[in-house]
């Protein structure tokens, strides 16, 4: 219980700072062209994830963190 | 008292190496639009994992384990510009054995035959399909997964939404999904004390909340939380010794940042994730790749991998006896309500590395390879003490895919 206390409320504070980044200028439409590669994206090749997260995932003792949903199994 | 300094010292640590990767300043998100193009793909997977005994505890134990092939399909289709359908589907056949207890207790060769004893079952199918719709601020998506084979049923509802500022430098992401499982226990192979009609049953909800940010145009981070709380049939049916608690609630903190170099026109992607639940597993998990565009439609990406991880508070080490005669495993502390021998649940480290080279063929073909090794060992932990009687832990994988726009 404490624990979850502590890292919700951690989880906020970070949160909340990063709502709160500002610098002098932010990045306008025109210079973003840059930020639409692929490769600058998140999600990446979708059956490559789905693969590789599937092997750490049924291999470690931890998963997860970047995404909710998606099946279960019953891997050995 | 010392237990919760410990989770501060810890918890503090994973913001620290949070916040590492955020440091360059940020001057100022990026957020779905609606995709012009449909995409097919398939991609081939086979995979070899295998334990090998190079230290004087573990000598005579190195043998292949479980080996897969699986094939897999995805498709989606964007449609009126605000709405978009992606569906995969994967089947996967398995044989081989995992062992029992720690490196030992493989299933004989005769209960080997019908490639299911210590692996769950000889072939899964599974899909997801996913309907997102497009707003001019934010996405809503919409997800259900199917997963089985002969033993394992799991099912899944998602539910995803991002919310962007009207610059579209900042997106907030939620997310909550419920998943249900069955795990078949009258199996053959099932361990005799573990054996019932009845099968298990567990239940998985599951939240996350993130926030994307772009720093720079050429920097871009993402910072998310999930939680997980799971109760129902955790222990594993093929282990023995092998008792675990009905249930597991899991944190997770996670970092994501992408770097642009416009010099050579690469991206490095950087990921942390700090990891803990309630069997006690703590970890720390560190990624980097680079991807580099080539000439004539070619890139490469190498990639490296460093995961950490301490042991569920109810794994048990392998003893002296076991250790003399590994055909026997270690009995489990009297009196413990929960144990486990399980080598996934043990402390280790685990490294590896990979390359992945794709070529752009043109009229929108797309095809990659991708070849990855990954080997845990008990001494490779940095965050708890490994167990010296297990076995090193190996993987090799191959990826073949392609895929079309149109």
């Amino acid at each position: 219980m404490k624990k979850s206390l502590i890292l919700s409320g951690a989880s906020a504070l970070f949160l909340m700072s990063m709502f709160n980044l500002s610098g002098c200028s932010s990045v306008q439409p025109w210079e973003k062209q840059n930020l639409a590669k692929p490769e600058m994206t998140f999600e990446g090749d979708r059956l490559d994830t789905s693969y590789t997260e599937h092997i750490y995932s049924s291999k470690e003792g931890a998963s997860g963190g970047s995404g909710v949903g998606g099946g279960g199994c019953g891997c050995n | 008292m010392a237990m919760v300094s410990t989770t501060k010292t810890t918890v503090f640590s994973a913001l620290i190496a949070s916040a590492a990767l955020l440091l360059p300043s940020a001057k100022s998100a990026y957020a779905d639009a609606a995709p012009e193009q449909a995409i097919v793909g398939m991609k081939y997977l086979n995979y070899h994992d295998s334990q090998s005994g190079d230290t004087a505890q573990t000598a005579g134990m190195s043998r292949d384990r479980i080996n897969v092939n699986a094939l897999s399909f995805m498709g989606m289709v964007p449609i009126a510009g605000k709405w978009s359908i992606a569906a995969t589907f994967i089947e996967d056949s398995i044989t081989g054995a995992s062992p029992a207890y720690h490196s030992s207790g493989f299933p004989s060769a005769a209960a080997n035959h019908d490639a299911s004893s210590g692996a769950s079952g000889e072939l899964r199918h599974a899909g997801d399909l996913t309907v997102t719709r497009y707003f001019s601020r934010g996405t809503l998506s919409l997800g259900t997964s199917y997963s089985q084979e002969s033993d394992y049923i799991s099912r899944g509802v998602s539910l995803n939404g991002t919310l962007s500022t009207e610059d579209k430098n900042t997106t907030l992401s939620l997310g909550t999904a419920y998943n249900s499982d069955t795990i078949s226990l009258d199996k053959p192979a099932v361990v005799s004390s573990k054996q019932q009609s009845a099968p298990g049953r567990k239940k998985v909800f599951s939240g996350l909340v993130g926030v994307t940010r772009v720093l720079s145009k050429n920097d871009i981070v993402q910072l998310n939380f999930t939680y997980t709380h799971g109760h129902g049939y955790y222990s594993d049916p093929y282990k023995d010794p092998d008792v675990r608690p009905d249930h597991r609630n899991m944190y997770t903190v996670m970092t994501r940042w992408n770097h642009h170099f416009e010099g050579p026109d690469g991206t490095a992607r950087l990921s942390y994730r700090y990891y803990s639940d309630t069997f006690g597993v703590r970890a720390h998990t560190f990624d980097a790749e680079y991807v580099q565009p080539l000439s004539k439609g070619w890139e490469l990406t190498p990639m490296v991998r460093f995961h950490s991880q301490s042991a569920a508070d109810f794994y048990v080490p392998v003893g002296p006896a076991e250790l003399a005669d590994p055909s026997t495993p270690t009995p489990p502390p009297p009196g413990a309500a929960f144990f486990s021998e399980d080598q996934r649940l043990s402390a280790f480290g685990a490294f590896s590395y990979g390359m992945k080279v794709s070529k752009d063929l043109g009229r929108s073909w797309l095809v990659d390879v991708k070849y990855e090794h990954y080997q845990q060992r008990y001494n490779w932990c940095i965050n708890g003490h490994g167990d010296p009687g297990v076995a090193n832990f190996n993987i090799r994988d191959i990826q073949l895919g392609i895929s079309r726009k149109f």
